[in-house]
């Protein structure tokens, strides 16, 4: 693939005005699911990428830490205008959503005391949970087969949220052990 | 309020998380819980409300919610500081790896690697919305609306920005 500042499917130069527009919208549509409308606009609309290569930088950002929805917005940037356009489709994707929903949020907050809005926020804050724990649940399927996966997303569930260690003990700990495991079962299965 | 020092140590302890948040932002909640708590800086109740509050909003909602710690810690500086201690490491990462990605995209030992780490940000995932759904001051009213939001989103294809406001309205009625 290219990484050259002006490559591009349809031929000629993305502006850097498109693309700040581009994911302005992706993080404006992107309630809960992000990644649907980032594929819609990046492949589907501007054809800034096509099916295979948007799934080959998903996978590089899931390799990443950090959210992989931004990953894609720097990925995608970066290969239609180098550094200054990684810059400018972040840029888009943060800058207005977040003043805003600071601003909003902030004022929420402010009154935050208020009985109705305190039940409000207890019943948003048991419902987000809620979806936080199926996203996991549903990120955990494609593993289901794998016994010692099941395991490893176990032990790193009970370091977390029930021994409460420190996050890096817990992927320090766990990680060259679940790393060394997946490898012995691939050597095994090629 | 906690002035400047603060928010230099929130946004340091960020950077830190941030650079290793495999699996996104949800994954070191709890660690940024536990981080926060021990300082003294946000109560239980205001971390659930933070989180509630970044979940309705479009757009990046752990940069928000993050934003908004850092706003209680140190103002406006506090939360300007947070979200780029938040965003910007990884952006900085996600920019180089992307330049290294032909090189290494066919390594073996890639796929392992992700293999292996894939269960334990699952893990983490879990974990973060499991502490989440401890820290409201939570009845079993509210354990049985998490339970449904749970059911909700993987049995259906209903818009999870329904479920959020269903459960609002739940508890703006005084149901939890």
């Amino acid at each position: 693939m290219t990484q050259t500042a002006a490559a591009n499917g349809s031929g000629g130069r993305v502006s850097l005005g498109a693309l700040f527009a581009g994911f302005l919208k992706v993080s404006l549509c992107g309630f809960g699911g992000g990644l649907v409308w980032a594929r819609r606009i990046v492949v589907e609309r501007q054809r800034w990428m096509d099916d295979q290569e948007f799934a080959e930088t998903l996978t590089l950002c899931q390799f990443m830490p950090g959210p992989n929805i931004v990953g894609i917005t720097v990925c995608v940037g970066s290969k239609l205008r180098g550094a200054i356009g990684a810059v400018t489709a972040v840029s888009g994707f943060i800058l207005i959503p977040w003043t805003v929903g600071l601003s909003l949020g902030g004022l929420y907050l402010y009154y935050a005391h208020l009985a109705v809005l305190q039940n409000i926020l207890g019943g948003l804050s048991a419902t987000a949970a809620g979806l936080l724990i199926a996203t996991g649940i549903r990120l955990l399927m494609p593993h289901r087969s794998r016994l010692t996966a099941l395991l490893f997303a176990t032990l790193a569930f009970v370091g977390m949220a029930l021994t409460k260690l420190p996050l890096l003990v817990v992927l320090l700990g766990l990680a060259p052990l679940s790393i060394a495991v997946a490898g012995i079962a691939s050597a095994r299965a090629p | 309020m906690n002035g400047p020092s603060a928010s230099f140590a929130l946004a340091a302890h960020l950077v830190l998380l941030s650079s290793i948040s495999f699996g996104g932002f949800p994954s070191v909640l709890p660690d940024v819980h536990n981080f926060v708590a021990a300082n003294g800086w946000v109560t239980d109740r205001e971390f659930a409300n933070f989180f509630a509050v970044s979940q309705v909003m479009p757009g990046p909602n752990m940069i928000l919610m993050m934003s908004f710690i850092g706003l209680k810690v140190g103002g406006i500086p506090g939360a300007i500081a947070s979200a780029l201690a938040t965003f910007g490491p990884p952006c900085l990462m996600y920019y180089t790896a992307y330049r290294l990605w032909d090189r290494f995209r066919n390594a073996p030992w890639q796929r392992i690697v992700r293999r292996g780490l894939a269960p334990l940000t699952i893990g983490l995932v879990i974990a973060g919305g499991y502490v989440m759904a401890r820290t409201g001051d939570a009845g079993w009213q509210s354990a049985m609306v998490t339970a449904a939001a749970v059911g909700l989103m993987l049995g259906t294809r209903i818009n999870p920005l329904w479920i959020l406001l269903t459960g609002g309205a739940l508890g703006g009625l005084g149901l939890l």
